[in-house]
């Protein structure tokens, strides 16, 4: 296997590792805040692609897509809005056992709204004319797009960095993950609090499902084999760390792209495998859980 | 304690009859209609096939029941079985126990398929496949409750094979879907294109996950690995994403591309004016050809009820119902045996010409097309280009050659 | 147990007005087959199936307390190596029948031994991970496990072949294995169990081993749940890897809540009433999954005891045991 082939897939399991780290970075922050894994979040990053075909569509030609990826996510985090205050609210005082399975709950009818509302057909959404096509880097090929992935997903993990570290709501957040009664004590609503971390949770994951679209057949079902996934990087990466979401990313994106070098009718497994490594070592995950 | 007792006895004596109750099918039809169940995957991307072949069949069953078959009309009902073999085992058996229809029809996995037929074969009720493709289904676990009015992956390895060892390539990849239609077309291909030409090479496989959604690292994987041509063996599911993922790897302009059905009208539509052109395929229907007159008027008729022309499910959808309705009142009754046995040898008018179902093995003999995908003006979605015409004879295992296979 | 206790607890038992209204309803079951049609037959097997599942997951989540959220991982073992045996090997069928509870609990100790180091969320995220480990290589080893395509047609001995046998024989061992849980549950192990569940740290204070308690308990629950995969296959004569999946595991857990985690008999009334909605909702539409998501909502907000918690809790409002009040 010469130095091409393997940076060529190097390259784009890493940016394959970007969308995770969107998608996870959301699931984490929200995990961390509410304590509670939050099992819709793979229909909501299903519904932001199945948005971005639509509003590029509407839209069309090459401005379509860019316009797509900021309003598919502002509608996912409208329907995770009304998902939360509408009823997410009301269960706050229960026992986490019972918000899990709500949230199961709500991926099953939002996997079928999205059936109703879209079709059962698959569909599918080119790149923008910038975006199209490969290069050549290092003397492999590496379709644009994936190094768009590349830009996007620092990109997205600074803005979280400075969110979480600068703004005052990012900080209220933080608090409430780690302590949420002295959060209320201090006269925060932490009603709200926990609001607003959970929406911008569905955001990101609405912006993952907005970035996968192009790369990949936007289909019913892309929920169920995300948020497994999604769910696996969380625990390696330590349950609520953001930073453990990025570390947890790069090993499954990267460790399956390597796979589909090394042995490709297993490559789905190696990921597998290096999550039940980490997890036997260090149980609770590589990086410290926020709680 | 004892109103607990009361109340635990009560509460589970009326679930039980609930649940019983909710279960009686509260039909009861004067006239008995002949009852065809459907199963074909309604969800996900495979179902842009079976919505195509169920309209190709309700096309048919509109005209058919005009006149109606042995004074009763046709009927169906159909059922998802979301490409999941669990799922289309449970809607096979509720089917033939509880709705006790007369024949089944559909399914485009062919694992599905399989286990769908095995159990047809144990109720003896008859199956007729018309999307699957492995050549399994009619070929070495065939019998006498299974038809397939589809073409299979041994007359496609076929095709695939003759055109191939025209070609100069002499390394080849193959990669695919990892199951049993991707493995039954990739065996096929290969077998009749080394025994056409010997000094063909396999240079390596690929299987991931059927349905894959992401086959970017796949391909980028065989572009590094540089052979002469790339055999894709892709299912319902993965038509359309092999085709997509060319595109944006750019792979088929580097790199020849053979890929089964690859040509064919309801995986290029989708991809609009974006699929790529160049990508050798074979087909066994295409509503622009021949330009007979009776597939023009199955296109047009076609596309008044649907608003788009038809693509090869549409096809065997609407073979299928004629073969049902002829077979029955060649039977003169709606028994299932003689209804078997009238199908078999069948011979009926279709857009494609005149359609036999082989007595052998009860395979539809059809035709084969192969063609490359390349734009034309006239249409915004490409078509199947420099096609060239193999008659089903020639393409289809001999009758001794099925039943070797069947170990009899 | 002392033999007094023993002797102690069964007569309890057949004092008890449950016991007659139970022989009732297995007189009732028996004789079903031989005037329902055939396909209520196969969907009461089915039920019964799933209730030993439910019932299993339910030993470690209502009496356990543990977050066993990949419970389904035991029953594809359990399935999948009676159906392997079966397929690939010509051993006798007793030999698979007995194998695969033995591999799904072995299978349960080792991801058990692992999950009982953690607790909660973390319990049930480790195991998830673990779990889902299994079903990734069993869904891509398509050489040995079929992968995608399952193991269909797998032949029943001519003894189990036709559906009424299946039936008998799916009820006989169900209605052994609830007799069994019932004795565990009654028995000391059982009640340390649930006092593990409402307070774990005050049993280790009072010098209760909590985490071998707990993997005993898993190990316990696995091999129900391997029983149940070989009655699934003796059912369907096939298995799958959708039994792997984690969306089966929610489900089983969806079937606990509904009936009532708390209740003995409660996830046999939610595996019914899953199993009836399924197969009725998924003859008029396709969108079962909706109808699910909905019904587990009404349940979360207005219905957490569960059908048969419910109506335990209208006729004995204050004087539940402490263990009700082990809610956090």
């Amino acid at each position: 296997m010469d130095f091409s082939a393997f940076s060529s897939q190097f390259l784009v399991g890493l940016s394959r590792a970007m969308i995770l780290f969107v998608v996870c970075g959301g699931l984490s922050f929200v995990l961390g805040v509410l304590r509670v894994p939050n099992i819709a979040h793979g229909s909501l990053y299903m519904i932001g692609a199945f948005a971005t075909f639509t509003f590029s569509k509407l839209i069309g030609g090459s401005a379509g897509f860019w316009i797509a990826l900021i309003l598919a996510p502002l509608l996912v985090a409208l329907v995770s809005l009304i998902a939360e205050r509408g009823l997410f609210c009301h269960l706050y005082q229960r026992e986490h056992l019972m918000l899990l399975l709500f949230t199961f709950a709500v991926s099953l009818i939002l996997g079928d709204l999205v059936k109703i509302v879209w079709g059962a057909e698959y569909r599918s959404v080119s790149p923008p004319t910038l975006l199209k096509g490969s290069l050549s880097i290092f003397g492999a090929s590496l379709p644009r797009y994936n190094l768009f992935l590349l830009i996007i997903g620092p990109l997205v993990a600074i803005a979280l960095w400075l969110f979480t570290n600068k703004t005052k709501i990012g900080k209220i957040s933080r608090a409430a993950a780690v302590d949420r009664e002295m959060v209320g004590v201090l006269g925060i609503n932490v009603s709200w609090v926990f609001a607003i971390a959970f929406v911008i949770g569905c955001y990101l994951a609405g912006v993952g499902g907005a970035l996968v679209a192009p790369t990949a057949s936007i289909i019913i079902g892309m929920d169920h084999s995300l948020i497994i996934e999604a769910f696996l990087i969380v625990t390696i990466g330590g349950l609520g760390n953001m930073w453990g979401a990025l570390v947890g990313s790069l090993i499954f994106g990267v460790t399956q792209s390597l796979g589909v070098l090394i042995w490709p009718q297993f490559a789905i497994v190696f990921p597998y495998m290096a999550v039940v490594i980490v997890l036997l070592l260090r149980p609770k995950g590589l990086l410290k859980s926020v709680w | 304690m004892k109103r607990i007792v009361a109340m635990n006895s009560l509460t589970l004596i009326t679930a039980f009859l609930a649940t019983l109750l909710i279960l009686v099918p509260f039909d009861a039809s004067a006239q008995k209609p002949i009852k065809v169940g459907v199963i074909d995957t309604y969800t996900g991307p495979a179902a842009v096939f079976a919505n195509d072949a169920l309209n190709g069949f309700k096309l048919a069953l509109d005209e058919i029941n005009k006149k109606g078959v042995l004074g009763s009309k046709i009927e169906f009902t159909t059922r998802d079985d979301k490409w999941k073999v669990d799922l289309g085992m449970s809607v096979a058996k509720e089917l033939v126990m509880r709705e006790e229809v007369d024949l089944i029809v559909g399914t485009i996995n062919s694992a599905v398929t399989l286990a769908i037929s095995d159990y047809m074969k144990s109720e003896k009720v008859p199956f007729i496949v018309w999307i699957s493709k492995s050549e399994h289904i009619t070929g070495s676990k065939g019998h006498r409750y299974v038809f397939s009015t589809g073409e299979n992956t041994a007359m496609a390895g076929k095709a695939g094979g003759v055109a191939l060892a025209k070609k100069p390539y002499i390394k080849y990849w193959i990669a695919g879907d990892d199951y049993e239609y991707g493995h039954a077309i990739a065996d096929a291909i290969w077998r009749n294109l080394k025994a056409l030409k010997p000094s063909v090479e396999k240079m390596g496989e690929t299987w991931w996950k059927t349905g894959e959604p992401d086959l970017i690292p796949y391909f980028t994987s065989v572009i590094g690995a540089k052979p002469d041509a790339f055999i894709v063996c892709g299912g319902g599911m993965t038509m359309a994403n092999s085709l997509k993922a060319c595109k944006t790897t750019g792979i088929h302009e580097k790199i020849p591309v053979f890929m089964h059905t690859a040509t064919d009208h309801a995986v290029l539509k989708p991809l609009g004016l974006e699929a790529p052109e160049g990508v050798m395929g074979t087909m066994d229907y295409h509503f622009y050809y021949p330009e007979t007159t009776a597939n023009k008027a199955f296109v047009k008729a076609f596309q008044d009820a649907y608003g788009a022309p038809p693509g090869f499910p549409a096809f065997h959808g609407y073979i299928t119902a004629h073969f049902i309705a002829e077979a029955f009142r060649k039977a003169g009754a709606i028994d299932k045996e003689k209804f078997i046995n009238a199908l078999e040898g069948m011979v009926i008018d279709s857009p494609g010409g005149k359609i036999e179902m082989r007595a052998c093995d009860h395979q539809a003999v059809l035709p084969f097309y192969l063609g490359v995908t390349k734009k034309v003006p006239q249409y915004n979605f490409l078509i199947s280009g420099d096609i060239v015409t193999l008659a089903g004879k020639d393409v289809m295992p001999s009758c001794e050659e099925i039943m070797k296979a069947r170990g009899k | 147990m002392r033999d007094k206790e023993e002797r102690e607890l069964y007569r309890e038992i057949i004092r008890s007005k449950w016991f007659g209204f139970s022989v009732g309803i297995v007189f009732l079951l028996l004789i079903l087959p031989l005037f329902l049609p055939r396909f209520y037959v196969y969907i009461l097997a089915l039920i019964y199936v799933t209730s030993l599942l439910a019932m299993s997951l339910n030993l470690v989540v209502g009496h356990g307390g543990m977050f066993q959220f990949h419970h389904g991982v035991f029953y594809g073992v359990g399935a999948y190596t009676v159906a392997l045996m079966l397929k690939k090997t010509s051993l006798p069928m007793w030999m698979g029948f007995i194998a695969g509870p033995i591999a799904a609990a072995i299978v349960g100790l080792i991801i058990g031994w692992f999950c009982v180091r953690l607790t909660r969320l973390y319990f049930g995220m480790l195991q998830i991970s673990l779990g889902s480990l299994i079903w990734v290589i069993v869904f891509r080893w398509y050489s040995f496990t079929g992968g995608d395509d399952g193991l269909p047609g797998i032949l029943m001995p001519p003894l189990l072949s036709p559906l009424n046998h299946s039936y008998y024989f799916i009820l006989i061992i169900l209605l052994i294995c609830l007799i069994i849980m019932y004795l565990i549950l009654k028995s000391p192990f059982g009640s340390t169990l649930q006092a593990v569940r409402d307070n774990p740290q005050r049993c280790e204070a009072i010098g209760v081993n909590v985490r071998r308690h707990q993997l005993m308990a898993v190990v316990i629950a696995t091999f129900f749940a391997g029983v149940a995969g070989v009655l699934f296959v003796v059912l369907e004569r096939s298995a799958f890897t959708e039994l792997l999946f984690w969306v089966l595991s929610l489900e089983i857990f969806i079937m606990c809540l509904l009936g009532g985690w708390f209740t003995f008999a409660g996830p046999i009334i939610g595996a019914a009433i899953m199993v009836a909605l399924r197969t009725f909702v998924g003859i008029f539409t396709e969108y079962w999954t909706l109808i699910l998501g909905i019904v587990l909502i009404l349940l979360i907000f207005f219905l957490p005891e569960g059908v048969v918690g419910f109506f335990q809790e209208i006729f004995k409002p204050r004087s539940k045991e402490a263990t009700e009040g082990g809610n956090q």
